[in-house]
């Protein structure tokens, strides 16, 4: 029998949108293509969501 | 004295603490336990009377005897990315890697033994009503009847995840849910169930602790919202200053749990009380930080890089 709770699971629409940034071994943080940190744009950071309290669920359930 | 981040690459979260460090001048080393062994690479001995270790990935290197704090943000599980993963091999790379990060002399944010117990949705609503916050009727159990009898006593009650979505399945989301006495319990005997009175919400609030520094913020909720992480309401989250009773509460709650920082979420009624949901010790503030313009990110660099004995002003 399928637990209680999982009854009101629902799709989670997972995003497909490509982060506009990419990790610098160097620096040790994320960039944009232009070499700025990508924490120097908090209106990107926004938009693509992976600062909010569901980002990271699926592997940690820290929200 | 360096500042140990464990955290994946793409957590650009701890990118603005890092960042924060930067310009402090403030030596960092920022590793994910999944790239060890491989892409990073760890040795500890204590082969000449004494302990000593080191840690290296991406040019990096600490050394334990110059760790001065230790930020477990959103780290990997120990040999994910290794070439061969396995459980076995995830095992002996987080006895090595915590092994010798327990035994340097660092403090932590927070401490993995006080973090496994924080994370104990009862064990949560046992230390908040120690601490003095108002907390809504809640049960958790896997006998159908009981929970049938829950919910026909508060009629309103909301069905939520203890430990988030299965972690096996990604696409699926477990956001907080309202039943009514008519669902049907029998399932409850499948899985625990945690259910919870519903609070008739003006507003989410949430409470970022970092160290003896409090940030709140609110959001205003649309009538009937349940949970505030899903759907878009159009409200942003605003700044608001801490009650003082709540304040007390917070800091009774860490001290009690043992942690450096929390994130708290509280719902709040028609009548203004706060009434305390859950208090997550790793959780996410970037998207508060985002909004309200506080300085979370700054006070937790601070917090990292202080002298132990500078502490508790932090």
């Amino acid at each position: 029998m399928r637990p209680f709770t999982l009854n009101y699971a629902s799709p989670r629409g997972l995003s497909v949108a490509v982060t506009p940034y990419h990790f610098d071994p160097a620096r040790q943080l994320n960039v944009l293509p232009d070499g700025r940190p990508a924490v120097s744009d908090p209106d990107l950071l926004l938009a693509v969501g992976t600062t909010t309290s569901t980002a990271g669920s699926a592997t940690h359930f820290d929200d | 004295m360096t500042v140990l981040i464990l955290t994946s690459e793409e957590d650009v979260t701890a990118d603005m603490v890092v960042a924060e460090l930067h310009g402090m001048g403030t030596p960092v080393l920022r590793l994910d336990p999944a790239d060890l062994p491989g892409k990073a690479v760890l040795s500890a001995d204590y082969a000449h009377g004494d302990f000593d270790g080191h840690l290296s990935v991406n040019g990096h290197v600490l050394s334990m005897s110059g760790l001065r704090s230790v930020w477990v943000r959103r780290p990997g599980e120990p040999a994910a990315h290794a070439a061969h993963p396995s459980p076995w091999l995830t095992a002996e790379t987080r006895q090595a890697l915590y092994g010798m990060l327990h035994s340097a002399n660092a403090r932590w944010m927070n401490h993995p033994r006080n973090a496994d117990q924080a994370r104990l949705k009862p064990w949560q609503l046992r230390v908040a009503h120690l601490s003095g916050f108002a907390v809504p009727p809640t049960v958790f159990t896997t006998a159908p009847r009981l929970a049938r009898e829950f919910t026909e006593e508060h009629r309103d009650v909301v069905v939520k995840s203890a430990s988030g979505p299965p972690p096996d399945d990604p696409s699926l989301a477990l956001p907080t849910t309202l039943i009514g006495p008519d669902a049907d319990f029998s399932a409850v005997g499948a899985g625990p169930a945690l259910l919870q009175r519903y609070v008739h919400k003006s507003a989410d609030i949430r409470l970022t602790c970092v160290g003896t520094r409090l940030f709140a913020a609110r959001k205003t909720a649309e009538p009937g919202q349940v949970d505030g992480r899903y759907g878009d309401t159009g409200h942003t989250w605003q700044p608001v200053p801490v009650p003082d009773r709540i304040g007390k509460s917070v800091h009774e709650y860490v001290t009690l749990a043992g942690l450096a920082y929390a994130a708290f979420d509280f719902a709040e009624d028609e009548d203004g009380i706060w009434w305390f949901l859950e208090c997550n010790q790793g959780g996410q503030f970037g998207f508060v930080e985002l909004e309200t313009g506080q300085p979370i990110a700054q006070t937790v660099a601070l917090w990292l890089a202080q002298r132990r004995a500078d502490r508790r002003g932090g």
